[in-house]
């Protein structure tokens, strides 16, 4: 048989294909249901580090199981609010939101797409409300979950995840728990343009060396587009729960300002 | 075992590796051997692509139109590379590293000694020696990357596996050694004892 006449080229290529990808479909078919259950367990996971309750490595070592059960003991509510901050209806508190979910509702928060956002509200039995971010990195999407505290303005602590950031550079957005512990007691300003901001020399220091508590904290050094893109997620999803987070606690908040108030007033 | 099988075998484990003397598959090699299990992981991978590719183009070889011959490498290495990304995603064991080692998985299929092989030896040798070819290189290759990741995380971490070993007696540990250019260094020095050993690789 002549293997280099046109014909059998092309249908020695053709068929080859075919095989191949029926092979990939059949594999990517069976093996989707536990590539998903280890995802849903690694954004737990995300969540729960987010709430405090450990370190992402922590929850690595345990295994899939034990985060799912952790999680179920310390879940409490898990809703969806509109854009007025409005609560929505209750979903399942076995659910989760994958980058993809999380992707289109992206793109009704940054208004590319009509609609009513329903954006998730994740209550842990703390009082710890976390909410999650997503936006666009340097090389790809990048996405996280932010923890508050019972006063839904305080940042109780986050956590970041990305598809395809710079090693050592962008990546640190995940990999750096320095980083992550940044956010820690920072506050989110809701009435601002910018609810919270990532940037260069965002974390001034008290001249005894203490952090000033504000919204802002400083950009990663080398990943320039990384942090911007990072800033512009966390600032626009949390603008978008702004309405929720305003009529949470009105009282409390202005405890919270007094305080603040009273400790300007006892260092000057 | 006749001495040629044992030639292609041995042969790419030292005199004729892959990374420090074809160098070949530098790129990966700077980028995953930051820790052991990385770089094991990635080593797996690298030698079940290498291997399974061979051993299918081999049996195919008579039946390969030469005109689109690459086209063919490309669609079956690829396939084992997206199984292979597949897998490792689905256990909970190496679903995080999959997750750390990210494109790296995908760029298997970029890796030179992939290819190579199955040009210069797959497609003209029968399924089963081509199968030890692919092995045994994705053997050496995998063999380099072990060596750098051993000093990088011993040194770069202070851990072997992720257990502390330097950690204990109070090492600092040096974040140079995490950078990609120090295992370049790394590589550097590895060539240098390889050549050192075996006179007859040294330049006149």
């Amino acid at each position: 048989m002549n293997t280099n006449s046109n014909a059998y080229t092309i249908i020695y290529t053709t068929a080859i294909v075919v095989v191949v990808a029926a092979v990939l479909a059949f594999v990517s078919q069976s093996l989707k249901g536990k590539q998903e259950a280890n995802e849903k367990a690694d954004t737990i996971s995300q969540m729960m580090t987010a709430a405090q309750f450990g370190s992402k490595a922590d929850f690595q070592a345990k295994g899939n199981t034990a985060v799912l059960a952790e999680y179920a003991e310390n879940i409490a509510e898990a809703f969806t609010v509109n854009s007025k901050g409005q609560k929505i209806a209750d979903f399942d508190l076995g659910k989760v939101y994958s980058p993809s979910e999380l992707k289109k509702l992206n793109y009704i928060i940054k208004g590319a797409q009509d609609g009513e956002a329903e954006l998730p509200v994740f209550i842990f039995k703390d009082n710890t409300t976390v909410v999650p971010v997503y936006g666009a990195g340097l090389w790809g999407a990048i996405w996280g979950y932010i923890a508050f505290e019972p006063d839904g303005k305080t940042i109780k602590g986050a956590y970041f995840d990305h598809e395809s950031e710079t090693a050592g550079l962008g990546s640190k957005i995940k990999d750096d728990v320095n980083f992550q512990n940044e956010f820690k007691n920072e506050y989110a300003d809701f009435g601002a343009e910018k609810v919270f901001e990532i940037v260069k020399g965002g974390s001034p220091k008290e001249a005894d060396g203490s952090e000033i508590i504000d919204n802002k904290i400083d950009a990663i050094t080398g990943a320039t587009m990384t942090s911007n893109g990072l800033s512009e997620a966390v600032s626009q999803w949390l603008k978008a729960y702004a309405p929720y987070f305003e009529g949470l606690a009105p009282v409390e908040e202005e405890v919270a300002e007094e305080a603040v108030e009273e400790t300007i007033a006892e260092e000057e | 075992m006749n001495a040629n099988l044992k030639e292609t075998i041995l042969n790419p484990i030292f005199k004729g590796n892959p990374i420090t003397v074809l160098v070949l598959g530098i790129c990966s090699s700077l980028a995953v051997t930051v820790t052991l299990k990385g770089a094991l992981v990635m080593a797996l991978s690298v030698i079940a692509v290498t291997g399974i590719s061979s051993l299918i183009l081999s049996t195919l070889r008579n039946t390969i139109p030469s005109r689109a011959r690459i086209i063919v490498q490309l669609v079956v290495v690829a396939m084992m590379v997206i199984l292979v990304d597949q897998i490792l995603k689905s256990f909970e064991a190496t679903y995080a590293i999959d997750k750390q080692l990210s494109v790296y998985i995908g760029l298997i299929i970029t890796n030179c000694i992939v290819m190579g092989r199955i040009e210069a030896f797959a497609l003209g040798n029968k399924p089963i020696p081509s199968m030890l070819d692919g092995i045994a290189n994705g053997v050496g290759y995998g063999m380099i990357l072990l060596i750098v990741a051993f000093f990088r995380e011993l040194l770069g971490s202070g851990t072997l596996f992720g257990f502390d070993v330097l950690n204990r007696i109070g090492y600092v540990p040096n974040n140079l050694v995490i950078l990609p250019p120090f295992a370049l260094i790394l590589l550097g020095c590895i060539v240098w004892v390889q050549r050192a050993i075996q006179k007859d690789l040294q330049e006149k």
